[in-house]
């Protein structure tokens, strides 16, 4: 029997859910920049790596992500992201048909030499840290539904360990690189997102350090 | 729970996988793996990035000859190799990186490849193993231990790996191309060899299992054909822990049988107290028919999934545990047929190859023909021998046989055949015409479906520190 009122916060923020951990110790560790290394690389394959491991765990959720049960793109109990279209609308997609675009985009950037180059010699192009940024969000926004529409999933997997922390390891990352921005994790006052709280409380545990 | 209090926002949850598919609950476990696997490598990577760099800012603080500015350059040059390491990383290897110039050699689960890499020119051996028929088979462990060794080792005796990859029907193992052919095709070539060539090749070989055994593994599966020669002519050890045909196929239940079988004909063979002793007669083929029979089918055998036993120790078919000892049965079986010119219990079929093997007391004979010196015949009675009484390496170092042998020069020696190449990529050395229906690019594989997960932490690269081959 699932003891949790409703109106109680949502299981990813209460223990034990919201403590386990498949990494323990210091993320900074595996963040930080190692000396003499070009950062561009050390972005390029941690973005890299991000991109293959989330898409791995939504994988693993994946059949869940219909468009019945989530026909929109919720990040928040009033939260819903819109794709901007070829056309500049903004418009409401199913949760997995907006995630498809995401890792089909970020896939097409990956595999593009003038973008993510992989050949030797050639050099990353000047707006790789806007593109890099941009990616870093719509990944965000990945983990931000799967935390507020499939943890239950996860907890039912038992994957919960393991994706905490490759979340604590993506925030402490993007946080060390200058590329998550706070509003966009906490979304607004009126709309705040699920992982803003999860983030808060993280960081009070001293987890992303 | 008892005593402990729970925090405030302690919540129970019943986990349940009744609304999954059946494929979720394996799904799930891949991606736990995978992660986990991720996060190994991660803080592996790290310590090891971390020790390189520590190791040469020590080198260079304690150098007092070099300038500031010479040392910041060699620290930010290590800084390069790394960051070219790391886009390695990103870098998907696949079959199209690579140009096959030729099929050279053919194994158990697919076949051995010398190929160029097209963006930097440099050759390798590429050797593909089919995922399908190593699944079949129960070869995973072994696929890995061969992966492990090769991408563990710094050895010169070890044939270096540089890349491995994998696409849905094969694993590739990207290798070094020893240009010089194998110890197999030279044997099949010269028959026998003089005690003194004998001796070179085997001098290298004790030096080259003793590096593996100090990196803590055991061969297991020595053979002329893991034996490859390089292009100065010395040699190097391959082909870890892929003993054909050594698990599935020849299963512990089957060597049980055998070994039932074996211990059945000794009954019925056991003299009575009133029988005259006679050496039985098998209606079979003489010897010299079986030896012939026997160097007919070598290649075959080779190339075959089931492999030739006639190197293995008999305590590995007996199951009963074995240990290093082994390799030096392997070396013992090698040297035999580099003096004799057949192994020592080389039959007309496997079978009876394995009885044999399991009944060497009764069947390591030096044929009267061919004369062995008094160390020789020592020497191979030492490895030839019960796992307990066998030579111990240094027991091997320090015998007769040896004498004269400079242990720690004898790779800068000259090797007694030094290959001749007109080119990079000759391959003249490998018998290549036996392998021309063998296809360019290794085709036909089952795929593994979803049990890619079995050959996860396959994908290797090296990271080369030195400037050796790249
Ligand atoms: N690095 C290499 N350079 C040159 N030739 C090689 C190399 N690796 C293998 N070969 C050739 O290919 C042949 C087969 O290779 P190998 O013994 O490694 O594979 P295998 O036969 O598939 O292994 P197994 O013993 O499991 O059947 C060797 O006997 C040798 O002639």
């Amino acid at each position: 029997a699932v003891y949790a009122p409703p109106a109680q916060p949502k299981l990813f923020l209460s223990s034990p859910f919201c403590d386990a951990a498949l990494v323990k110790g210091s993320l900074k560790t595996l963040v930080a920049l190692p000396k003499y290394i070009d950062v561009m690389e050390w972005v390029a394959l941690n973005m890299f790596d991000f991109y293959n491991n989330v898409n791995t765990f939504y994988g693993a959720i994946a059949e869940r992500c219909t468009s019945k049960n989530c026909p929109t793109m919720t990040a928040g109990d009033q939260l819903v992201y819109t794709w901007v279209d070829a056309n500049h609308k903004h418009v409401k997609l199913p949760a997995a048909t907006y995630i498809d675009f995401v890792f089909t985009w970020i896939q097409n950037l990956l595999e593009d030499q003038s973008i993510f180059p992989t050949k030797a010699g050639l050099p990353f192009p000047p707006g790789f840290p806007a593109t890099c940024k941009h990616m870093y969000r719509q990944l965000l926004r990945v983990f931000a539904h799967i935390y507020q529409a499939h943890f239950e999933d996860m907890l039912n997997l038992r994957i919960e360990p393991h994706l905490n922390s490759l979340f604590a390891h993506y925030l402490s990352f993007g946080a060390e690189f200058d590329v998550l921005d706070k509003k966009e994790l906490k979304g607004s006052p009126s709309s705040p997102t699920g992982i803003g709280y999860l983030y808060d409380k993280w960081k009070d545990m001293g987890r992303l350090d | 729970a008892q005593g402990e209090k729970q925090p405030d926002d302690y919540v129970y949850f019943n986990r349940s996988t009744a609304d999954f598919s059946a494929e979720a609950v394996p799904k799930a476990k891949a991606a736990q793996l995978k992660l986990e696997h991720f996060y190994k490598l991660a803080v592996d990577a790290a310590v090891e990035r971390n020790t390189r760099r520590v190791e040469l800012e020590r080198k260079l603080a304690a150098d007092t000859t070099l300038s500031d500015e010479r040392k910041q350059r060699q620290l930010q040059a290590l800084g390069k190799k790394e960051s070219t390491f790391l886009r390695l990383r990103r870098t998907k290897l696949g079959l199209d990186d690579f140009r096959t110039v030729k099929v050279i050699g053919k194994g158990a689960f697919g076949a051995v490849r010398l190929v160029q890499k097209l963006d930097t020119g440099k050759i390798y051996a590429l050797k593909s193993l089919d995922k399908g028929e190593m699944l079949k088979r129960d070869q995973l462990a072994h696929v890995r231990a061969e992966r492990d060794v090769l991408a563990e080792s710094n050895s010169p005796w070890v044939v270096q790996l540089f890349y491995s990859f994998q696409d849905t029907s094969f694993l590739y193992l990207v290798m070094e191309f020893l240009p010089g052919g194998d110890l197999m095709t030279m044997l099949i070539k010269y028959d026998t060899f003089s005690e003194d060539v004998t001796r070179f090749y085997m001098a290298e070989c004790v030096l080259a299992i003793e590096a593996v055994h100090k990196m803590g593994f055991i061969h297991r599966d020595i053979k002329p054909d893991n034996i490859l020669i390089d292009k100065e002519g010395h040699i190097k050890l391959s082909d870890f822990g892929l003993s054909t045909g050594f698990h599935k196929q020849h299963d512990s239940a089957y060597y049980q049988r055998l070994l039932d079988s074996a211990n059945g004909n000794q009954q019925t063979s056991a003299p009575s107290r009133n029988s005259v002793m006679v050496n039985p007669i098998h209606l079979t083929m003489t010897s010299k028919d079986q030896i012939a029979t026997w160097k007919a089918n070598r290649r075959k055998l080779a190339y075959s999934t089931v492999g030739t036993p006639d190197y293995i120790a008999p305590e590995i078919f007996l199951m009963q545990g074995y240990s290093n000892e082994c390799d030096w049965w392997s070396l013992g079986a090698i040297m035999f047929e580099c003096l004799v010119g057949y192994p020592p219990f080389c039959s007309e079929n496997t079978h009876e190859t394995y009885k044999k093997i399991l009944d060497w007391q009764n069947h390591l004979m030096f044929p009267d023909d061919i004369h062995l010196s008094r160390d020789s015949e020592e020497m191979i009675r030492g490895l030839i021998t019960g796992q307990n009484v066998r030579f111990t390496v240094d027991q091997i170092k320090n015998h007769s046989f040896f004498y004269g042998v400079e242990w720690d020069a004898i790779r800068e020696i000259d090797a007694p055949f030094v290959p001749h190449l007109r080119s990079i990529t000759d391959t003249s050395y490998f018998p290549t015409e036996d392998l021309e229906n063998e296809p360019d690019q290794p085709t036909g594989g089952e795929g593994s479906g979803n049990k890619d997960l079995a050959f996860l932490g396959y994908t290797f690269k090296r990271f080369n520190i030195g400037d050796r081959a790249h």
